[in-house]
């Protein structure tokens, strides 16, 4: 059924393409290499990278623990919402789908304390532990069999969410 | 190549994480863009927008304080934006069709999710510059149209869509329950 709103619709300007040009019909393939190449030389820096976001998602966890409110749920949250959606392009994607798996847990449990804080805690230390070990392969049996436990363990918890609402 | 004079953008990364926001610079800046500010929060890029003449902003959805859809809202409906029209390329970790339509209701031009690559960025920016979207004003919204149709001869009354009215990005929805239930 349709709802007799009206509309206005109406078409801006286009200041943007004015101001910078260009064919539409290809792509700049040149700045694309070049931003590759540029990627290629900051890759360096990845580790650190990884390593200090992996750092703000232990300490958050420990608050979170500890506190346990909505304020450190929602710093929680953050990190490893971060996590999941980095983690790849610094090279480590098992890291990025354990933090995705801890993403779900949060998200699918209503209340702050309800949260399984030892299953958090599971996520945080698995991540620690792949990259610790260095392991950028999303192949590797060991780091993929505890990634794919701890995914069950959240589907498990969100059933039992959705059934007990 | 496309020739777009970069070097006359001027790009504004709205991001509480820092590698995210270096990430984001290091590619703008090798596509020849000179001029890109960087945002810890909501707060303060509201703030440089105030005071910069920014042509495109990239904000994370997830940030402290002020999130990336209230931050496009903002853009969009508050009286003292500086640009209710500026492009706003809105960038997640999120990928569920339930997301994208949040953020499309929000006002978001575009919707990068991460990881973030290279040619995903390109083609967002290249998408803003030559695909711009007709705004919509209704009692409830006002920003770029929702769909990705742009069927300026509509004269009608609003229309609460069929399953086709949704295709943000080439992610279409799952099955027809709600889609299309947020209008134009």
């Amino acid at each position: 059924m349709s709802k007799q709103q009206p509309i206005e619709l109406f078409m801006p300007p286009n200041i943007l393409k004015a101001k910078l040009g260009g064919d539409s019909h290809s792509i700049d393939f040149a700045a694309i290499k070049r931003a590759e190449a540029a990627i290629e030389e900051i890759k360096a820096e990845f580790p650190d990278w990884i390593a200090e976001d992996i750092a703000l998602l232990t300490a958050s966890c420990g608050k979170f623990l500890s506190e346990g409110d909505g304020n450190a749920v929602g710093r929680l949250f953050r990190a490893s919402h971060d996590l999941k959606g980095q983690a790849a392009t610094f090279e480590y994607p098992l890291v990025a789908r354990i933090a995705a798996s801890l993403c779900q847990l949060i998200e699918t449990t209503e209340k702050p304390e309800a949260i399984n804080g030892a299953l958090a805690l599971a996520h945080v230390e698995a991540i620690r532990v792949i990259f610790r070990e260095k392991i950028k392969s999303m192949s590797d049996r060991t780091a993929l069999e505890l990634t794919e436990e701890l995914e069950r363990k959240v589907h498990a918890a969100t059933e039992r969410n959705a059934a007990a609402k | 190549m496309n020739g777009y004079r970069f070097d006359k953008l001027k790009l504004l990364v709205a991001d509480d994480n820092q590698h995210m926001r270096k990430l984001i610079s290091t590619i703008m800046k090798a596509f020849g863009t000179t001029s890109v500010y960087e945002a810890e929060s909501g707060e303060a890029a509201w703030q440089s927008l105030k005071k910069i003449g920014i042509d495109i902003v990239i904000v994370d959805w997830q940030m402290a304080g002020m999130t990336g859809l209230d931050f496009v809202r903002k853009i969009r409906n508050a009286p003292d934006s500086p640009n209710p029209f500026l492009p706003v390329i809105m960038l997640t970790g999120y990928t569920h069709i339930d997301h994208v339509r949040l953020a499309r209701d929000a006002g978001a031009n575009e919707f990068l999710a991460k990881p973030v690559t290279v040619k995903a960025l390109m083609a967002k920016i290249t998408s803003v510059i030559e695909n711009p979207r007709p705004f919509v004003r209704t009692k409830t919204y006002f920003g770029p149209c929702r769909r990705r149709r742009n069927d300026m001869s509509y004269k009608g009354p609003e229309r609460r869509a069929a399953p086709d009215a949704i295709d943000v990005d080439g992610i279409r929805p799952v099955g027809s329950g709600k889609t299309g239930s947020h209008g134009p």
